[in-house]
This record gives C-alpha cells, sequence and structure tokens, in this order.
C-alpha cells in the first residue's frame, strides 16, 4: 500500500479529488444504495415525465445495449468494427421481413434475428479475421456499406422505402404502443446486456479475449485459437444488435436504409471508445452522454459532430483509455 | 454506339477514373507504408483540396488570370502547397503522438480527423453542393471512335505527369530513399541517423498535395465540390492501393487504373449494371484481402517476433 | 473491480440527477418569436395555441428545412398581425427531424409531448413516415408541405394532409410534357432514396402503360461524381428522353456529363431537382432542360408579397418549397376557423372538407386519401441560366 500512496503523490489535483471521491464509495453500503437509487430513479421515470423524455431515455436505453454489443467487438477482443450498424440492421429487417410482410408474431422473429446475426457474424468474420486490424477496419466498412447498399436495393426488404407496418409486440395481452411500454423493454434489455457483458469479461472467454486484444502471438503460444476466440467475439456482438435492432423495428414500425448508414456505426463506436472501451461502466457512460448531448440546445446540436470530432481526438492524444481512469491494480479485495 | 465504341469510350473512362484513384491511393499507400497508419482523413484531404483550389480558382477568375488553364494551374500549385501543409500540420498534431500507442486508437484518431474536416466543410457549405467554375470550352473532338475534350486529355497527361514524379521522388531521391527505408525498419533507420519525423512529415506533405491535385482535377472534370465526394473516393482509393499492395507506390498506380477500368466495365454487365457498380468494387477489395492481401505488386510480409 | 464502480456510480449519479432536472421539469421550447407584434396589442388576445413545425433544421437538407421554416414563421407573423386565429396568438416550436427517420421520430415525440394543436412541415418523405402513426394516435392534424412520396399514402391514418401532389401525379405530368415533345423512348435514372425511386416507378409504370418503352434504368448514389459508366450505357441506348428523378447536385452532374459527351435528346428532372441551384451547378449545359416542378413562388402571380415579405424578414430568398409552406400553416388556420375550435377532431374533419383553399399555390382540395385532388405540377424550362414556366 506504500508504494501506492507514493504514487498519488505525483497526481495532479483533479486525480487528487478523484481519489478522494473513491474513498468516498468504497464502501460496499453505499454504492449498492446509490445503485439502487438509480435504479428506482429509472422504474419511476416514465410515470412523471414527458413522451418527449421518454423518448430520448428510451434511445439512450437502447444506445447503452448497442454500444455494449460492440464493446464485446472492440473493446474486449480489440477489433475495429466499423460497420456495426450492418448487424443491428440484420435483426431490424428480419423483424421487419417476417412481420411486416409475413404477419408473424414479433416474438416469434426475435429467434430468427438471432440466427440471422449469427449467420452475418460468420459471414463476416470468417474470412476477415485472420486480417490486422487496420485491413479490418475498412472491411467491415465494406461489409456495413454493402448491407446498406444490398438492403437498398431489393425488393423483399422493401428497397429504399423501407419496411412499413411492422406490427407491435403483445405481451400477455397487452399491445406495447406506449413509449413507456419501450422505455421498460428497453431498460430490461439493457440491464440484460450489462449483466451478460460482466459475465462475459469474467468468463474464460471473456479473459481469452482480453489476451488475444493485449497480445496475439502469446496467446496463440498458450494454445487460444485466435480466429475462432476472435470469431466468437463478433457472433455474440452482432446478437446484442440484432436484438436491439429487432426492438428497434417493433418501436418504429417503419425502418428505412436511411438509420443504418455509417454515421450511426461511428456514433456507436464513439460512445464505446469514449467512455473507455472494454471498460463496461465507461461503456454505458459513453452512451448515456452521446445520445444526451445533442438534446441541450437545437444551436449545439448543429455543430454536435464537429464537437464530438474534437472530443474524440483530444480523448485519443491526451487519454485514450477513455473518460474513464484506468486500473491501477488488481484488487485483491471482493 | 458499336461495341467497339462502347469499349474504347469505357477504356477511356476507366482510364481517367483510374488516375484519380490512383493519385489518392498513392498518399493512402506511403501513409501506410511508413507510419502503418490507414489514414481515414486522407478522403477528406482530396475534397479539401478541391475546395481550396475552388477558392482559389474563384479569386483569380476575377483578375487578369482568369480561370482558364493559367488559373487552373495556379490554383493546383497553390492548394497543393496549402493542402500539402496540411497534411503536415494533422500528422504533427494528431498522428505524431500516437505512434507509439495502439493501432486501435490511431485509427480511430484518424476516423476523429475525418470527420472534422467534413463536418466543417458541410457547415461551411451548408451541405450544398458548389460550382466549380472554370473558364475552359467543352468542345469535343474524336480521335477514331473515341470521343474526346481538351480538358479531359489535359487531365490525363496531368495525372500521369504527376504519378511520374512521384516515382521518380521515390526511386531516385535520398528522401523516396529514406521513405522505402523507415517502412522496412523504422529504428535502425533512427540508428542509421535518419531524421525520421521529418521525413514522415515529408511523405504527409507529399500524399496530401496529390491528393488535392486529384481534388481539383475532379473538380474541374466534373464541375461541381461537395463536402461528401471525398467518401466514396476514399474507399475506391484505398482498394486501389491493396489491390495494388500497400506501401507499394507504382502498386497504387497499377492498382488504381485497373480498379477504374474494373468498375467500367463492369458497368456493362447486365446483372451489375450502374446499380451494383460500387458493391462490386468492395466486393472486389474484400476478396483481394482475403486471398492476396500482399496486393499485385507486395511481397508477402514476415512479422519479426 | 472496486475504484472503476465507484467511479461509475458517481459520474453515472452526477448525470442522472442533471437528468432528472431535464426531465422532471422539461418545459416546451420557448416558442419563436417572429419579430415585431406590437401591432396588435397582447391583450387583445386570449391566449396562446402552440403550432409545430418539422422540418429538417441540421444536416444535409438543413437548407431547405431551415427555408420551409421561415416561411412558416412569416405566415405566423402575418397572422398574428391579423388577430390570429379565433382570437388566439399563435406561438411556434420547431422540432428537427434531420431527415433522418428516427430523429423524427424524436422531433414528433417531442412536438406532441409540448401539445401542439398541429404540425405543419415534412420534407424527406423517408423521414415523414413513421411520424404519420404518432401524430395519427396522438390526435393531431399534420399538414405536409411537401413530402409526397406515394408510400406516405397507405400509412396515412386520416389526420396527415399532403398538399403537394404525389409521385404518381408528377410521373402523369412528365409523361404529358414528353409526350407533347414527340418523345417515345426514355431512360430513368434516380439516386437510390425513398422519394427518388417512387417517382422513377411510378414514372416507369405510367409510360410503359402508355405503350412505350423505357431503354434503361440507372441508379447513381450520394458521394458520386463520376457519372461515365451511366452516360456511355445511356449513350449507347439513345433514348430520345432522360428523366432524373432525384435531387440537384447529382442532377446538375448527371446533365453536364450527358451534354459534354453529346448527348442531344431531351433532359427532364423531377421536382427534387427544382432549385435554382440546379442551374447555378450545370451552368450553360443547363439549358434547355425541363422540370416537372412544384409551384414554385417566382412563377406565382400572387406570390410577389410573400417574396418580399419574406426577403424582408430573412436574409434570403425563399426556396422552392417556401411557397408550400406557407399554404400549409394558412390552411391549418383556415380550416381551424372554419371548425371553430382548435379541437384535433374538428380541424381534421374541416380539412378534408376543404373547398378549392386558394392562397399561393393555387386551389387546394384533398381526395378521399388526403392526397391533393389535383395535380399542382408545371413545367419548367431553364433559360438564361434561370427557370421560367414552359407552358
Amino acid at each position: 500500500m506504500e508504494q501506492i500512496k507514493q504514487k498519488e503523490k505525483n497526481l495532479n489535483p483533479v486525480e487528487t479529488i478523484v481519489e478522494k471521491l473513491y474513498e468516498l464509495f468504497d464502501n460496499n453500503l453505499v454504492r449498492y444504495s446509490v445503485l439502487a437509487l438509480m435504479f428506482a430513479f429509472m422504474v419511476y421515470l416514465p410515470l412523471s415525465s414527458s413522451r418527449f423524455t421518454q423518448e430520448i431515455m428510451t434511445n439512450m436505453l437502447f444506445y447503452v445495449v448497442v454500444c455494449l454489443g460492440l464493446n464485446i467487438i472492440v473493446g474486449f477482443a480489440g477489433l475495429l468494427h466499423l460497420g456495426y450498424a450492418a448487424f443491428f440492421a440484420v435483426g431490424a429487417y428480419v423483424t421487419g421481413i417476417m412481420s411486416a410482410t409475413y404477419g408473424i408474431n414479433f416474438w416469434v422473429t426475435l429467434p430468427f434475428s438471432i440466427v440471422a446475426a449469427i449467420i452475418a457474424g460468420l459471414a463476416i468474420g470468417a474470412p476477415t479475421l485472420r486480417l490486422r486490424g487496420d485491413y479490418l477496419a475498412i472491411v467491415t466498412l465494406g461489409f456495413g456499406e454493402i448491407i446498406r447498399f444490398t438492403v437498398r436495393n431489393i425488393g423483399i426488404t422493401g428497397g429504399a422505402v423501407g419496411l412499413i407496418g411492422i406490427e407491435r409486440p403483445v405481451f400477455f395481452g397487452i399491445i406495447l404502443n406506449q413509449i413507456s411500454h419501450f422505455y421498460y423493454m428497453f431498460f430490461i434489455l439493457a440491464i440484460i446486456a450489462i449483466f451478460i457483458s460482466y459475465r462475459l469479461h469474467d468468463s474464460r472467454l471473456g479473459r481469452a479475449w482480453q489476451y488475444i486484444r493485449e497480445d496475439e502471438d502469446a496467446a496463440a503460444a498458450m494454445g487460444i485459437n485466435v480466429v475462432s476466440t476472435r470469431l466468437s467475439a463478433f457472433i455474440i456482438g452482432s446478437c446484442f444488435g440484432a436484438v436491439a435492432g429487432s426492438f428497434f423495428a417493433a418501436k418504429m414500425t417503419a425502418i428505412s436504409p436511411d438509420s443504418f448508414m455509417f454515421i450511426h456505426s461511428v456514433m456507436i463506436l464513439l460512445a464505446v471508445v469514449l467512455g473507455g472501451m472494454g471498460k463496461i461502466p465507461g461503456v454505458v457512460l459513453g452512451a448515456i452522454i452521446v445520445t444526451l448531448f445533442p438534446e441541450i440546445s437545437r444551436d449545439i446540436g448543429q455543430y454536435r459532430l464537429i464537437i464530438f470530432a474534437i472530443i474524440l481526438l483530444v480523448l485519443m492524444i491526451y487519454r485514450p483509455q477513455g473518460i474513464w481512469p484506468e486500473r491501477q491494480f488488481i484488487s485483491t479485495k471482493r | 454506339m458499336t461495341f467497339w465504341e462502347i469499349f474504347l469510350q469505357q477504356l477511356f473512362n476507366g482510364l481517367l477514373i483510374g488516375s484519380f484513384y490512383g493519385l489518392v491511393a498513392i498518399g493512402y499507400s506511403m501513409v501506410y507504408g511508413i507510419i502503418k497508419l490507414l489514414n481515414f482523413a486522407h478522403a477528406d484531404i482530396y475534397m479539401s483540396g478541391a475546395f481550396v483550389g475552388l477558392v482559389a480558382l474563384s479569386f483569380f477568375a476575377n483578375t487578369a488570370i482568369g480561370n482558364a488553364w493559367l488559373g487552373i494551374i495556379l490554383s493546383l500549385l497553390i492548394s497543393m502547397f496549402l493542402v500539402g501543409m496540411l497534411g503536415v500540420l494533422i500528422q504533427r498534431v494528431a498522428y505524431r503522438p500516437m505512434l507509439k500507442a495502439p493501432r486501435l486508437s490511431i485509427l480511430i484518431t484518424a476516423l476523429a480527423v475525418s470527420m472534422l474536416l467534413y463536418n466543417t466543410v458541410m457547415l461551411l457549405t451548408h451541405g450544398q453542393f458548389k460550382p466549380f467554375r472554370t473558364g475552359l470550352t467543352h468542345d469535343s473532338f474524336y480521335v477514331g471512335a473515341l470521343r474526346l475534350t481538351e480538358t479531359r486529355v489535359v487531365l490525363l497527361v496531368t495525372a500521369i505527369v504527376l504519378m511520374f514524379i512521384m516515382h521518380q521522388f521515390i526511386t531516385k531521391t535520398m528522401y523516396g530513399k529514406a521513405m522505402r527505408a523507415i517502412s522496412l525498419d523504422r529504428d535502425t533507420c533512427q540508428l542509421m541517423g535518419i531524421n525520421v519525423y521529418q521525413i514522415v512529415a515529408i511523405t504527409f506533405f507529399v500524399g496530401s498535395a496529390l491528393a488535392a491535385a486529384a481534388g481539383i482535377m475532379a473538380g474541374v472534370y466534373y464541375g461541381t465540390v461537395h463536402f461528401y465526394m471525398g467518401f466514396l473516393i476514399g474507399l475506391k482509393a484505398f482498394t486501389a492501393a491493396v489491390i495494388g499492395g500497400i506501401g507499394i507506390i507504382p502498386g497504387a498506380m497499377l492498382g488504381g487504373l485497373l480498379l477504374g477500368l474494373l468498375e467500367s466495365f463492369s458497368t456493362q454487365i447486365p446483372f451489375i449494371g450502374t446499380v451494383w457498380k460500387d458493391v462490386f468494387s468492395f466486393v472486389f477489395l474484400i476478396l483481394f484481402l482475403i486471398f492476396k492481401p500482399t496486393g499485385i505488386l507486395g511481397r508477402a510480409e514476415s512479422e519479426r517476433m | 473491480m472496486l475504484k472503476n464502480k465507484n467511479v461509475l456510480l458517481l459520474m453515472l449519479v452526477v448525470v442522472f440527477l442533471a437528468f432528472g432536472v431535464f426531465g422532471c421539469g422539461q418545459p416546451a421550447t420557448p416558442p419563436a418569436d417572429p419579430g415585431d407584434d406590437a401591432d396588435v396589442p397582447a391583450d387583445e388576445f386570449e391566449g396562446e395555441m402552440l403550432l409545430g413545425i418539422m422540418v429538417p433544421t441540421t444536416g444535409s437538407e438543413a437548407a431547405d428545412g431551415v427555408d420551409m421554416e421561415n416561411a412558416a414563421l412569416l405566415a405566423v407573423e402575418e397572422i398574428n398581425a391579423a388577430g390570429g386565429v379565433l382570437g388566439y396568438k399563435i406561438v411556434t416550436s420547431t422540432g428537427d427531424d434531420g431527415c433522418d427517420p428516427s430523429m423524427a421520430t424524436a422531433a414528433a415525440s417531442k412536438l406532441i409531448s409540448e401539445e401542439v394543436f398541429g404540425v405543419v412541415g415534412g420534407y424527406c418523405s423517408g423521414a415523414t413516415l413513421p411520424t404519420l402513426k404518432l401524430y395519427g394516435d396522438a390526435g393531431i392534424p399534420f399538414v405536409v408541405a411537401a413530402s409526397n412520396a406515394t408510400t406516405l399514402i397507405d400509412e396515412n391514418p386520416g389526420w396527415a394532409f399532403m398538399i403537394n401532389s404525389t409521385g404518381d401525379a408528377q410521373a402523369a405530368k412528365a409523361l404529358e410534357w414528353f409526350e407533347g415533345l414527340g418523345v417515345e423512348t426514355i431512360s430513368l435514372v434516380d439516386d437510390g432514396s425513398a422519394f427518388s425511386v417512387d417517382l422513377k416507378d411510378q414514372t416507369k409504370s405510367a409510360w410503359e402503360a402508355a405503350g412505350y418503352a423505357v431503354l434503361t434504368e440507372d441508379r447513381v448514389e450520394t458521394g458520386t461524381q463520376d457519372f461515365s459508366a451511366v452516360v456511355t450505357k445511356i449513350m449507347s441506348a439513345n433514348p430520345d428522353g432522360v428523366y432524373w428523378t432525384a435531387y440537384q447536385g447529382l442532377g446538375a452532374l448527371l446533365i453536364m456529363q450527358l451534354r459534354q459527351n453529346g448527348y442531344e435528346g431531351v433532359i427532364m428532372v423531377g421536382d427534387g431537382s427544382s432549385a435554382q441551384e440546379l442551374i447555378d451547378l450545370a451552368g450553360p449545359d443547363a439549358e434547355g432542360v425541363y422540370c416537372t416542378a412544384p409551384p414554385v413562388v417566382d412563377f406565382l402571380p400572387a406570390a410577389q408579397g410573400f417574396i418580399s415579405g419574406y426577403k424582408a424578414m430573412f436574409p434570403r430568398e425563399p426556396g422552392a418549397y417556401a411557397g408550400l409552406m406557407y399554404d400549409a400553416t394558412f390552411l391549418l388556420m383556415d380550416a381551424i376557423e372554419r371548425a371553430g375550435s382548435f379541437d384535433g377532431e374538428a380541424v381534421k374533419a374541416a380539412l378534408a372538407a376543404t373547398d378549392s383553399f386558394e392562397k399561393l399555390t393555387g386551389p387546394i382540395f384533398f381526395t378521399p386519401q388526403n392526397t391533393l385532388g389535383r395535380s399542382n405540377f408545371v413545367i419548367l424550362v431553364a433559360q438564361d441560366g434561370r427557370w421560367a414556366l414552359a407552358e
């Protein structure tokens, strides 16, 4: 402990304040009660706020889910994926086609959506995961664009117009068509996503991902199959995206290729990087910031992409680990 | 039009667009070769070059220089210089601090720079297309069955000349030799007394200047410029660089021409047509990356542990 | 794990507190104040009613969106100066749809939360589409000023009223004009966007139904500059006419490259390219190009007062859709006057019953599907660097 305290003496004022705040929250009781309060707040929110607020919060929760999905690919496994919007397009369109064109019940479309995601993840990942990071980035961008082009130009997906008339899901007799319904649904999805992310992070697979990310060759030398481990990251990440996409389709009842463009992939990536790639709480924070920031004012909204670009730039140069402070040590306390 | 006429026309089209791809691809190749970075911002440098050239040209249009070839050449030189410096600035501010950082971070930085550039231009132009007015005529003449204009011929020649100059620069000068050396082994070069930072700066200058030139030529050729004109060209040029062999300059040129030709002719295939032309290019890129990532002219690299 | 969680909590708490303040107490956006309304003393109004404006004010279509917003603000200003509607002063709130379906949904939600009595706007059809249901469910009448893809018709739950002629009307106009020029074979080019593909499909069916042939159909993506492949294809097919169904940026490129390659047939563009910008961009090559256009204010006799009023209030010329937006606003107010109340159902019924409402863009009345009951398209021709009426 002495050595750690020595290190702390060299911290700048900001970090000293942060250290003090750590101590405040070191208490388990404090921590869990704050979490419980926030949970309660989130549950209570739709009952007292405007439709618009709920819309924004639902969007934010949706972003949390997709960002966690991308986080598995970029954060855990260290693979730069610039075409993530394609995965959630797959989910959205599978649900869209099955629901709007064939009238199939929404909940039935979910497993198909996941299967489609697995196929997409395999199709994109299998040929390309041997490539170096930089190439992978461009290839994923290319795939994202290919999927968008394809969807825009073939009949079954409704072409450029997209699909309309997607059915609202029915849950034990309640038709889910209020914004508050979707708020709760995405809230539940976000919690599930956070939970799964934490479990994955601490699992064998999760550790394998991090190992590969840090040193690919050493990991291979230890017997980890780099390609198939990366592939599983791709596939699991794509499943998150596809499920989110299916719910998105149900909420919007009309989807079009305009919602799945490169800029959307970039925004999701931005949120993940902003918060700190690989750190689940950081990613959640990043998703919150990216969705809420443009709502601050309409005037700033115009410049939001430039502001984000500058923030990203500054962050990468001075603090590539994201807003989150880097772990100083692995705690032996549990 | 007869088959032969169509063939010749598409051949010329392919070569012309291919030379644009080639000029931009050289920049990608050079930067990748020297610092192993895929510079996303390069496509937006191309776009910036076109806009700087537009401003210069409209300034000249009101002076004695006018906006015909003299004005265009001057604007070209001005833009190449200014945008070249912009490239140097970007690498100094955004990339140089990142040279020791993980690959992922520097790629994201490049993405951020790209967003910054094109969003700034988008705001400045309110997202509108801007006309690129030149004093040139579009009278055409025929060479056999091929319909040409003075503009096109001059542009193609300019592109070839630029590429030739590049080739000389890389193979014959000390700077060129240093660039190739650095791409093989940066640390040894530093030990040998080569000022790596200076060479990197020069690389960016040259690559950006070429892209700027391509941007202005596109402006002259097509007559309009737009903040998003870089995106598609960037992807195509990158494809060209990969096809030819990334890190290898002649490869970039070759790749550019090949891709241009490929695209032109692919639109004649009924199944693909113009609708799927761009998808076709991407698919081609992916196939190359899977089966021959070192490109046509590339050698297989071995990585040292 | 410890420290990360601590800082997580801290930051999330901060963000949540900030958001709580934001969320629970969200006031409506302060209404835009369109200039001096000292003409009518505030106490002569019985109160204020909020009008929603939904247009893209950011993003690549912002230029047209802001133009439409301006037109609506001008209309509101004039309405208030004349005593308001049913004695109430009209104030506005703008929702930015950014030409993106998700943003549009959020914008619609915002306006609905603010309890607007009606909405005017709608530019990008793709963005407008998902909002139709939202406004319908909320019982808010929506006068759609510009969006006119035929896909909107089916999705309309009855609360939206489209005052810009739809794609099929435009296709019919194109057919009529082409026929008049003796054109028998055409090539169609679109840009893959919802509106453009819709117009292309409508034109194709109308054309073929009339017994003529469509020789080639091509698509160019946004961001493309090089049309040489398309041009070569068209040249080799050699149709009598070419119809471009998308926007002016790419349209200008197509026109220039067609002409410079020696194409001498008729070129016509759809209403997405009806802006003056098309001619500015294409330069001399634009001479003689036709356009199936919405009622552009420059040629409307009633519009001179509008144009000078617009320029007095905003530092620019009115754009292609300003007239329609102005009319949309006045139409809505007129319907309220006729209905005698701001109640959604009553206004909706009044709108449906509109009998030849005349303002700038000509008589407005609706079909049972809530589309404009006549074709409001005109044919323009580019002459001497500007658009002129061709008929």
